[in-house]
């Protein structure tokens, strides 16, 4: 087994090759930032977004958090939750971080959550969504300060029924657990204002090609929720105009299928689409209007949920610390402070956990629309302060199983 | 005897010297560097159990990852759900393991050259499709956390990175004395003919297939051995495990280290996860890096770093002279 | 012990059809036990299709083949080995990479339960080594035991497959131009050892070389385009008018 040595004397070299030597962990006495993304490999664009928001937060503010100076170590996770745990192996036990955040991708999340807790570090997840991370299966040091799957879709569904009167909804949602769980949000309380949800088309991971689903939707409903990712979210809207619905059924969607990681890339095809987020670029608040000028000028683009949660995580960090004088090596009350952290002006709006460690915040009703040559988001609707939970209490809620492909399940199909 | 190496010493010292350094140096490294050795070693069984298939009885597979998934869903799912211990979980995902390679035999055997590739890889699709989609039994893709590492009722415990390495590097030990056993038993002579003259052998006596198959059905068991282990190191299953990729990365191992040569497999094993995951620290080009190891591996040793290092020490491929 | 059998190789009213061409059109042939028998016939005449369906690495279009009074018509190459065929081929068919001892090898475990065994090591069997060496030594390749086989000469690579024939103590031998590219010298020499077989063993050769054909066997079977022209011992066929005709270009 010479891999071991071989790999070894291979690493030093590139190592050396490329960086040299002496790189950070020297100093003493900075407040080190682990942090998880994936920056090669299909998702390498969203990492890029999620580092680019928590830098210009710190960059804004000096690299300085309660009065010491903040070192943030980036570890690529490649997408996978067995490199994501490696590097969470290496960003504790060897650069002795004393907070964490980051990661993308549900099962990712699922693969920290138990060896966070393992280490007793406090890890702040701004991205991944899954829902019973703060549900059924909540991890003690974990602090979401993004959201959950279906804490947009609980208003929104409602909202559909009331506002834009449509009864008969069909959902084309992506086949993974995120899928399920935005369009199992949506169904619940869609169907509990009187709407019916008749048909739910699931396509694959990965799917580029919606020509098969698109023709077995039911023409005698009165919009189509569809859920997208990535590469989906780019080219689904063209195949929904291409496919002659876009005339005749309105397109609602979850969250990720209009936003601004893909709007950039859509044609006015997507115009019209109407979605619920926890953010919206077009949120017309002074804070958020300074924080896309300042995102954009810096890095050339709108700033995506993704760049406005790991930004407010920076500050997250800051306040959490600043409210223990700095002292984050005393994990236990820095994690009670990471917990009590309200955020009045975040971008998106004002931030504060719930019981569970998922935050109460403003959810967004977005219309895409062309302003000066660009598609925003714009916010036609929001509602104030929406816990994971909804209207619902979290003991009758978590009675329920988490969503899935058939929960809640198809009773109009 | 054959004439054997002009230095028939030399290998084998540095092959004592590689070993002698595994079994020491884990407690003097970082714990880093520990969990990247655990993991290099659990792949080092993967890829020689895949060496099987494809050095030995000379047919890449496209499906390998499967064996892995079986073996670490075994865990995920009878140690999270049923408490079930290391010496259950072990035998259940080797014989399960075992049982769905000699499914998949009877399918994939059927075929060679690229067709066995593609009928491995669809059939490493269907067990990525159920890890995905029976989500009652697996999660789906949000997977299985909360694996506990193993208790064997010994006085340490392996939820410690070093007791825990020792003990995948025991299992390494076993599954190596295995399969260097069957691949220089006249079993294993056997295997290699096949891969020489399919048809010669045929009109010399063999029954071909059967060797092939029950060559394939070790494979498959013991690669179900690694994934025993790998639930139990990440603590952690979920399809991202079964994927193509991963199935593709462990051909690689087998293709870089030199296919046919046992060792050369974990070697390649090795670089590729001290590659993928200590040189990603250093540069997000570790991808560049990898392709450049890859294409200079095909360019300079197309039987890879060992193949083309027996060649240079004059050491043949023989197995009948040691 | 075996009950002697009436018939080493039997064919009935074998053809066999590439597509729409007929390779072997109705060939009836019967060798008896320990008999030493040519196949002749100029090229495309079907003489390997021949061999091809003895050791069943091709099946008949129609017509029934028999070994040792058994009906094989059905039976795989390497149950046809079991019962004591073996053959070599007219373009070397060796394993090029591993050595002429490691041929043998293969070749002497083929027959026995011991191929199936993997919890040994194969130099823990010196009875295998022992006989591979045997049959080596035999065809005069004795030195030439850690050679690949891709290294020997192509005289060396004839007398390997001779061995590797050998190495399986057949009952019938089937030998494919045996002294194909061979220079006269190895051609004799090649001659001499096929001379020295066991006189037990049944033997087809295909040949070319006439002169080699008539010294190795006492009857000679003549095909052309897929049928037996001709029949018989080796003056008889000589003497026949059509055989000349067609074979050996005398009118």
């Amino acid at each position: 087994m010479g891999g071991k040595v071989i790999g070894s004397i291979l690493a030093a070299l590139v190592l050396v090759a490329t960086w040299g030597p002496g790189a950070a962990w020297a100093q003493k006495g900075p407040i080190k930032i682990g942090f998880l993304a994936p920056m090669t490999g299909g998702a390498a664009q969203v990492g890029k977004d999620m580092v680019n928001g928590l830098t210009m937060w710190l960059e804004e503010h000096g690299h300085i958090i309660a009065g010491r100076k903040v070192e943030v170590i980036v570890e690529d996770t490649q997408g996978q939750p067995n490199v994501a745990l490696t590097k969470l192996r290496k960003l504790v036990e060897s650069d002795k971080v004393q907070v964490l955040a980051g990661g993308l991708f549900a099962h990712v999340g699922y693969a920290l959550a138990p060896k966070v807790d393992e280490y007793r570090i406090p890890m702040l997840y701004p991205v991944m969504a899954a829902d019973d991370l703060t549900q059924r299966k909540p991890a003690r040091w974990v602090v979401r300060t993004g959201w959950t799957s279906s804490q947009p879709s609980h208003p929104f569904g409602e909202w559909v029924v009331k506002t834009l009167g449509y009864k008969r909804v069909v959902t084309i949602g992506i086949d993974y657990a995120f899928g399920w769980e935005v369009v199992g949000g949506f169904q619940k309380t869609f169907e509990e204002a009187g709407g019916q949800i008749i048909q739910k088309l699931w396509p694959p991971l990965g799917t580029t090609d919606f020509a098969p689903y698109l023709s077995q939707v039911r023409r005698d409903a009165d919009a189509v929720f569809a859920l997208m990712v990535a590469a989906s979210s780019l080219r689904f809207p063209r195949q929904y105009a291409d496919a002659g619905l876009k005339a005749r059924l309105p397109l609602l969607g979850g969250g990720t299928t209009f936003d601004e990681f893909v709007l950039p890339s859509l044609g006015d095809e997507a115009i019209g689409g109407i979605s619920p987020l926890i953010y919206s670029a077009a949120i017309d608040t002074p804070v958020n209007r300074r924080f896309v000028k300042e995102y954009r000028a810096r890095y050339g683009k709108v700033p995506s949920y993704y760049s406005e949660s790991c930004y407010t995580t920076g500050q997250w960090i800051n306040d959490a610390a600043k409210s223990i004088g700095g002292d984050v090596e005393d994990r236990e009350k820095f994690l009670a402070a990471l917990r009590k952290v309200e955020v009045p002006d975040a971008p998106r709006g004002p931030v504060k956990l719930d019981a569970y460690g998922n935050p109460i915040q403003n959810i967004y009703v977005r219309k895409v629309e062309k302003k000066d040559g660009e598609l925003w988001n714009t916010v036609i609707q929001t509602f104030p302060a929406v816990s994971q939970f909804g209207k619902y209490k979290p003991e009758e809620f978590l009675k329920q199983p988490v969503y899935d492909r058939n929960f809640p399940p198809c009773k109009y199909c | 005897m054959t004439r054997r190496a002009l230095a028939p010493g030399t290998p084998r010292i540095a092959i004592a010297i590689v070993f002698g350094l595994l079994a020491v140096s884990p407690p003097f490294v970082s714990s880093f560097l520990q969990a990247l050795l655990t993991q290099a070693v659990i792949y080092a069984i993967l890829a020689m159990s895949l060496d099987v298939v494809l050095g030995y009885i000379g047919l890449a597979s496209l499906g390998h990852a499967a064996y892995l998934g079986l073996g670490a869903y075994s865990v995920g799912i009878l140690a999270t759900r049923h408490g079930a211990g290391f010496w259950v979980t072990l035998t259940v995902g080797v014989l399960l393991a075992t049982a769905v390679a000699a499914v998949f035999g009877l399918v994939a055997l059927r075929a060679t050259g690229v067709y066995f590739l593609m009928i491995t890889l669809a059939l490493g699709m269907v067990v990525w499709g159920l890890a995905h989609r029976w989500v009652s039994l697996t999660q789906g893709d949000n997977g299985i956390s909360g694996v506990p590492r193993p208790d064997l009722g010994l006085p340490w415990s392996f939820a410690h990175a070093i007791p825990f390495y020792y003990l995948v590097f025991t299992a390494f030990l076993v599954a190596f004395g295995v399969l260097r056993g069957i691949v220089r038993s006249p079993f294993g002579a056997t295997l290699v003919g096949i891969r020489e003259s399919e048809s010669r052998m045929r009109t010399l006596g063999y029954h071909v297939w059967l060797h092939k198959y029950i060559g394939f059905i070790i494979a498959g068991g013991v690669g179900g051995f690694a994934g025993v282990l790998w639930a139990y190191d990440n603590g952690f299953v979920s399809p991202a495990d079964l994927e193509l990729s991963t199935s593709v990365e462990i051909l690689l191992m087998v293709a870089l280290g030199g296919r046919g040569t046992l060792l050369g497999p974990a070697l390649g094993a090795g670089l590729i996860v001290f590659l993928k995951n200590l040189v990603s620290v250093y540069t997000q080009r570790w991808l560049l890096i990898l392709g450049a190891v890859y294409i200079g591996t095909i360019v300079y040793a197309p039987e890879g770093i060992v193949g083309a290092l027996r060649q240079w020490t004059k050491g043949e491929r023989a197995w009948a002279g040691r | 012990m075996r009950e002697a059998p009436a018939l080493a190789l039997r064919l009935a009213d074998v053809s066999k059809e590439f597509g729409g061409l007929r390779a072997l059109d109705r060939v009836s042939l019967a060798v008896a036990p320990g008999e030493r028998r040519a196949i002749i016939g100029p090229n495309g005449a079907g003489k390997t299709t021949l061999f091809s369906l003895i050791s069943g690495e091709t099946r008949p279009t129609v017509g029934r083949i028999a070994l040792f009074d058994r009906d094989v018509t059905r039976l795989s190459p390497h149950r046809r080995a079991a019962l004591g065929l073996a053959r070599t081929y007219q373009i070397t068919n060796l394993f090029p990479r591993l050595t002429a001892l490691e041929n043998c090898l293969l070749a002497v475990q083929a027959l026995t339960p011991v191929k199936l065994h993997l919890h040994r090591a194969l130099t823990r069997y010196p009875a295998l080594f022992e006989r591979a060496r045997g049959v080596l030594d035999a065809v005069g390749l004795g030195d030439k035991e850690g050679d690949a086989a891709r290294n020997l000469s192509h005289g060396e690579q004839r007398q390997l497959e001779i061995a590797l024939a050998l190495a399986g103590m057949p009952r019938l031998l089937l030998l494919d131009e045996p002294t194909a590219g061979l220079s006269p010298a190895e051609s004799h020499s090649m001659t001499a050892l096929l001379k020295k077989l066991d006189p037990a063993i049944t033997l087809l050769v295909i040949e070319h070389d006439m002169d080699v054909a008539f010294e190795l066997t006492d009857r000679i079977t003549v095909l052309h385009y897929g049928r037996v022209v001709a029949d018989g011992f080796a003056h008889e066929v000589r003497a026949n008018p059509l055989v000349q005709e067609i074979y050996l270009g005398a009118p």
